[in-house]
């Protein structure tokens, strides 16, 4: 009976990420990794944990919990949350969005520089219309563009290795 | 209870295996540096077969293959009909010679499966059909279908081919499957190529020059257009005519074509709504020739050509469609797109170096032999919605269809008092008025798709579609498809559905009549193909087109131990009945069981003899797919990357409709004579192997792709001829000369290989050692190796 327990549940239980799914790997991945290239120098921001929020649908199942349970960034242990309105979100380090509104993203991005916080989102025009980081998969590879004035408009410091891979806008011009 | 358990736990430790094998490939990405993270590729996504947006093909509950603009590029081709021929399996497109006007818009099939019984999407949308009917005896024969060539290889960033049955989403048409192209998008850069190739022989000389341009748009956005002339020079294998003094006087090879092509892809994105457009224009002039008339044949007027004559046909082609529309999301979560498409063919016939012999001296020797055009014009609503996990989809359209034919000039294809038996222009007679006609149909289609997410693992995906048609009145489909994933790395799918394809209105309404005169005889005599609801057809038991209705199943698995590893197996059957054939000529002396009826309908029409369509046969095809896609990175940015397919179908004939009972005779006399049977069920390779493999270096990328197509068979003589399967390699190098500059080498059939000749024969024409010696049917051509330089230049 146990071992019908354990099959039942493997069977309906919500996983995840399959195994080929490598957009899903590497956008869980990139948000560690973009967030470990920035300098917040609020001081006023020290927490014991980075805290990184997910805002809307959550694509990556259990992924993310696995993958940063023993991660660190900024030498900080990582706190994942997961919202489904701007109003859930707190205090965070990370907003990575999965809205599909254009007006609740561009909320979330004012909402995000007003508290100095990095967002990440794979939104067509995300990084144009404020947004800091966008995330594009195009012909199976990826490619990362940048909103350098939103960054600077959010108090943040972006590294010179992850600027130099991506596409940069400055003002609104790639 | 025990077994079950048994059975459950292999899942359970395979799915926590599997979940502890994801985690540490993401772990290992998270260790590497970024701009290695940028290199690796992520899994080919698919729109084909779903209304709720792109999704991994891998994931989906039916089998998809993509195929990349990196992958066409490296075949060396520049007509994408020939890049789909190496690189899917399945897709059969041989080069048509001497079949008149199909020697320009060559057919292809797909499984087996007729031209018209293939959906081709464009961005997601119903791409027209050419106007032209193959109504010789090449593949497809009686069909008309889409005319690739018409789309530039250039402007594509991936092909996607969904094999299975798909007419309760998307109606008529998609049968043996649909092939969507999707445009190059957003993220592309602009680039400029240039190619120049020759076989082997020195002819089949190829020249090609496009621009891509891409221009970024705010939010996105963009326009992109391509730009692209190609002139593909004839080849010719005709063997010497033994009885013209050992010439060579047949054209027997690929047409002399040049193309002039364009095509743009936009989106205007402003907020959340996206305004859209995508077009394709191509204008073609072709010339390719009919078979040789000899000095001393009957058919010649030594006046004007002393030495014989061979008829250019030479037709002129304007393919274009435009696409317009819009999209986007409401606050709700619903997603909308509308769109109206209006695409256009016309195939004009010129023909010159002829003559109506009939005329006499006063011949002219060229000639207008009229045209076909059909022109579509579709409007389209779709809404999509999200609940919890679920996606709920349906929509509206409306398509309404125009098929014309213009009549030619007077002499193209009048009768003259010079000869009794000539009509016309030698080669390809004109359409006379009697065959003008200008028939339209309309057709209304509501549809639906509910996929229902029982669990992450177990999707239900199920479809229907209503449609009324003005011409033959309404269908209504269904689809029922599950993707169970049993563990991370094996997924198993199955689907099971109905669907049909509209009778076209070149098979209902096409008409190509003749004239002669016996010399007793007070009026001309007629002879040709008649339109469905012509008086004549009609007195012959010719109805109305019922439409083609299929079924389908598919059941296959998808295995994938590690995101560089991934085997497919699919197994099919695709039953259709009423497919709507061409019947053989009804004549009193072809059909010695005629009816007097019959007989009399033709005497008191002055006919000699009359083809129409009909509603003939049913057949059953079976088959099976496998797949295993490689990839593995090599460390100092050299990748390896390997693609194998197999593919295998055999139809059969397995219901045989009721000849009408005016006629007098069984369909088996009527429609499959012995060249029809064995085109039917053994025309095209029964299977073919495709093994394509890529080594990049920074430097340079070596693709090397060995194909392997499967034996065929033929008539000669009413007796089958089955040509065996042969093997090709194909080659390229391409060379980054610097960062945006790259340069390739390539060739094509690398070891020259032949198909198979005809044996010896007791024909004038066809055989060993005589003018035709190789079967237009074979898979690859018979033109021999192909070499080629592209210089592609990034900007």
């Amino acid at each position: 009976m146990l071992l019908l327990m354990v099959g039942l549940l493997s069977l309906l239980q919500a996983p995840w990420v399959y195994a080929g799914d490598e957009e899903r790997k590497l956008e869980a991945v990139f948000i560690g990794r973009f967030a470990s290239y920035i300098d917040w120098p609020d001081k006023d921001r020290e927490r014991e944990r980075f805290v990184i929020t997910l805002l809307d649908d959550n694509p990556f199942g259990k992924l993310l919990d696995d993958l940063y349970r023993d991660k660190r960034i900024h030498n900080k242990p990582i706190e994942l949350r997961y919202a489904n309105k701007l109003e859930q979100v707190g205090e965070t380090d990370v907003l990575f969005i999965t809205l599909r509104n254009a007006a609740a993203r561009l909320a979330a991005t004012e909402f995000a520089h007003k508290n100095g916080i990095l967002t990440i989102s794979e939104a067509k025009g995300f990084a144009e219309s404020g947004g800091i980081i966008q995330l594009d998969f195009v012909e199976q590879k990826t490619r990362i563009k940048i909103n350098h004035a939103a960054a600077v408009k959010s108090g943040l410091k972006i590294g010179a290795p992850l600027l130099s891979i991506a596409t940069v806008l400055r003002g609104d011009k790639p | 209870m025990k077994h079950f358990c048994c059975a459950l736990l292999p899942l359970a430790i395979g799915t926590a295996f599997a979940a502890d094998k994801t985690i540490q490939e993401t772990n290992d990405y998270y260790s590497r540096p970024l701009d290695q993270l940028l290199q690796i590729e992520t899994q080919a996504k698919a729109a084909v077969g779903s209304r709720g947006g792109e999704r991994d093909a891998l994931d989906a509950e039916v089998p998809i293959d993509i195929i990349t603009s990196a992958q066409l590029q490296s075949t060396g081709q520049t007509e994408l009909i020939r890049a789909l021929a190496v690189l899917v399996p399945g897709f059969n497109a041989p080069r048509p010679s001497i079949a008149d006007g199909t020697d320009h818009a060559p057919p292809f099939t797909l499984r087996g499966l007729n031209p018209d019984q293939v959906l081709v999407l464009i961005n997601g949308k119903r791409l027209h059909q050419s106007s032209l009917l193959h109504n010789n005896g090449t593949v497809g024969r009686g069909s008309s279908g889409v005319d690739l060539n018409t789309i530039s290889l250039r402007a594509i960033e991936r092909v996607e081919v969904l094999r299975d049955g798909a007419a309760a989403q998307y109606g008529s048409d998609a049968i043996a499957g649909i092939i969507n192209i999707i445009l190059k998008g957003y993220g592309q850069s602009s680039q400029a190529t240039v190619s120049y190739g020759r076989t082997r022989a020195g002819d089949g000389i190829n020249k090609q020059v496009s621009v891509f341009h891409t221009l970024p748009l705010a939010g996105d956005g963009f326009v992109n257009l391509t730009a692209e002339w190609r002139d593909r020079g004839p080849s010719n294998r005709a063997g010497p005519d033994a009885y013209d003094g050992g010439r060579r006087n047949t054209h027997f090879g690929d047409a002399d074509t040049q193309d002039g092509l364009f095509v743009l892809n936009a989106e205007l994105p402003r907020g959340d709504t996206t305004l859209y457009a995508h077009g394709l224009y191509d204008k073609r002039r072709s010339s390719a020739g009919a078979f040789y008339r000899r000095a001393d044949d009957e058919r010649n007027l030594s006046t004007i050509y002393p030495n014989g004559f061979l008829p250019l046909i030479e037709p002129k082609i304007l393919d274009f469609s435009m696409t317009g529309g819009a999209r986007g999301i409401l606050d709700s979560g619903t997603r909308w797109d509308v769109s109206y498409t209006h695409g256009h063919n016309d195939y004009h016939f010129y023909v010159n170096d002829s003559l109506n012999t009939s005329l006499g001296s006063a011949t002219p020797t060229s000639f207008d032999s009229g045209a076909t055009r059909y022109t579509q014009q579709i409007l389209n609503l779709d809404l999509s919605r999200k609940i919890g996990r679920h996606t709920l989809s349906g929509g509206y359209e409306f398509r309404q269809e125009h098929y014309r034919i213009d009549k030619g000039d007077a002499a193209s294809y009048m009768l003259g008092a010079e000869n009794n038996y000539a009509y016309g222009a030698q080669g390809f007679p004109g359409f006379s008025p009697e065959n003008e006609v200008s028939a339209k149909r309309q057709a209304h289609s509501l549809y639906g798709d509910l996929k229902y997410s029982v669990s992450d693992r177990l999707m239900l995906d199920s479809a229907a579609r209503a449609e009324h048609y003005s011409d033959f009145g309404s269908a209504l489909n269904g689809k029922l498809a599950l993707r169970y994933r049993a563990t991370e790395d094996l997924l198993f799918r199955t689907s099971a559905s109905t669907g049909f394809r509209a009778p076209s209105l070149s098979q209902s309404h096409f008409s190509s009549t003749g004239t002669y005169r016996n010399s007793n005889d007070a009026a001309a005599q007629f002879w040709g193909n008649y339109a469905v609801d012509h008086p004549v057809a009609r007195a012959l038991g010719a109805t109305d087109l019922k439409p083609e209705k299929s079924r389908h199943f598919t059941l296959g698995l998808v295995y994938q131990p590690a995101a560089q590893l991934t085997a497919s197996a699919d197994v099919f059957v695709t039953d259709i009945e009423d497919r709507i054939m061409p019947t053989g000529y009804i004549a009193g002396y072809s059909l010695s069981s005629l009816s007097s009826q019959a007989a009399a309908v033709l005497a008191q029409n002055n006919i000699d003899g009359a083809v129409y369509f009909t509603n003939a046969i049913g057949t059953r095809t079976r088959g099976f797919d496998l797949r295993l896609d490689y990839k593995h990175d090599l460390g100092n940015g050299a990748k390896l990357k390997f693609v194998g397919a197999y593919q295998r179908s055999k139809t059969n004939i397995n219901t045989i409709n009721q000849a009408p009972a005016v006629l007098g005779v069984n369909m088996t006399d009527l429609i499959l004579d012995p060249f029809t049977k064995v085109m039917m069920e053994g025309g095209q390779p029964i299977d073919a192997i495709k093994l394509w493999s890529k080594y990049s270096t920074r430097d340079y990328d070596v693709v090397v792709n060995l194909n392997r197509f499967g034996k065929f068979s033929s008539v000669q003589a009413y007796d089958k001829v089955t040509f065996s399967a042969r093997w090709t390699v194909d080659g390229e190098l391409a060379y980054r000369v610097a960062k945006d500059v790259t340069l390739a080498l390539g060739g094509v059939n690398l070891f020259n290989v032949k198909p198979e000749k005809w044996g010896n024969t007791d024909d004038s024409l066809v055989g060993l050692g005589k003018v035709i010696q190789y079967s237009q049917y074979a898979p690859f051509g018979y033109n021999g190796s192909y070499y080629y330089l592209r210089l592609a230049v990034d900007f």
